[in-house]
């Protein structure tokens, strides 16, 4: 019988993982030998084949202690034991794969999108509370009624003690080698930082993606930009808190003109130093 | 048209499993566990063309088959 099934006796396969792969060669035979079945069956081979190339590169010692089968199916029904561990590895180490539309058993991932990291201004409503002070004071400048309102009620500041506001930014907003957190910050709720994880939105994604090393790396480091991002904002969100004319005035400032206080560029330096 | 009649066409047409049936096989009895290499899956990949390609054709031959109008046949049928 192991014979006829291409299990070769010398195979080092557990018996367990034998009866899998016998189950699922039976299963197969049983079906009809339809060329458009085998046409899925083999694609579906080839993408866990990959995938299972992935594994063994990225996570090489997860790889060998590995007791996951390669042939009985996971959590997401479309892929083996195996697979389904290397997307929770890339989920818990590289970026949040599985947070977004992903807690669908039936779920497809030959090619998948990101959720977005960045506050969605497209559609969804917006909740100042739960923003940060320096976010809530950038949106002064796309949603002014409300984010004034919100920066009065918790910094006691008035839209009348400010410069009146371009309706288009100065040029230097988009400059990213200016290295100014005020540039950064307006260039975040723009959507526009070249990150695709603070880029897109809930109703236009970013790109679809495929499973390869590079795009899981880009993607890793991407995500680790993201969220050193967010952890800049801490720094503007204290200087905003501690003196919010001055830096309000600076941001106005910035968005007309397009200049930055030297200080801006000082603060900023120091806080990278201490974050590496 | 070369002289040949319809059926004769078909019956001279030359018979083949679709490739991915024969992959699927040879697939099936291989261990997961001894990973493709890329030349494996380029070859995969090819075959993969070639049987989707195939399905596609019969697909269209199918779909124009049962477009075509019914026809009065000159001779009558055998048994008829």
């Amino acid at each position: 019988m192991s014979a006829a099934l291409g299990l070769a006796i010398s195979h080092p396969l557990s018996f367990d993982e034998r009866l899998s792969k016998s189950i699922e060669y039976l299963s197969y035979k049983a079906r009809s030998h339809d060329a458009n079945a085998a046409y899925d069956y083999v694609s579906a081979i080839v993408s866990e084949q990959q995938k299972y190339a992935l594994y063994k590169e990225m996570f090489p010692k997860e790889w060998s202690c590995s007791r996951a089968s390669l042939y009985r199916r996971g959590q997401y029904e479309k892929y083996s034991e195996r697979v389904n561990e290397l997307f929770h590895l890339i989920n818990e180490r590289c970026f949040p794969l599985l947070e977004f539309a992903h807690d669908d058993p039936e779920s497809e991932f030959e090619h998948f999108a990101i959720p977005p990291l960045n506050v969605d201004l497209c559609c969804e409503e917006i909740y100042f509370d739960n923003l940060r002070t320096s976010y809530a004071a950038g949106l002064i400048f796309y949603f002014p009624d409300e984010a004034w309102e919100f920066l009065n009620e918790r910094l006691k500041v008035s839209r009348g003690a400010f410069p009146e506001i371009n309706s288009d930014p100065h040029p230097n907003v988009w400059n990213r080698k200016s290295g100014s957190l005020l540039g950064e910050l307006l260039r975040l709720i723009d959507h526009s930082t070249g990150n695709p994880w603070l880029d897109s939105n809930y109703c236009q994604t970013a790109d679809w993606y495929s499973w390869d090393r590079e795009t899981i790396d880009e993607l890793t480091k991407e995500f680790k930009a993201a969220n050193e991002v967010f952890e800049r904002l801490g720094c503007l969100d204290e200087q905003i808190e501690a003196d919010p004319k001055k830096m309000l005035s600076a941001l106005i400032n910035f968005w007309n003109n397009g200049r930055l206080p030297d200080q801006r560029r000082v603060k900023r330096k120091r806080r990278w130093r201490k974050i590496q | 048209m070369d002289g040949r009649s319809p059926l004769e066409i078909l019956i001279e047409e030359g018979e083949q499993i679709n490739p991915a049936i024969l992959l699927a096989e040879e697939f099936m009895r291989r261990d997961a566990a001894d990973l493709l290499v890329a030349e494996e899956i380029q070859r995969a990949e090819e075959i993969l063309y070639n049987a989707r390609t195939e399905i596609d054709v019969i697909r269209r031959q199918v779909t124009a088959f049962e477009r075509s109008p019914a026809h009065p046949s000159p001779e009558l049928p055998l048994g008829f």
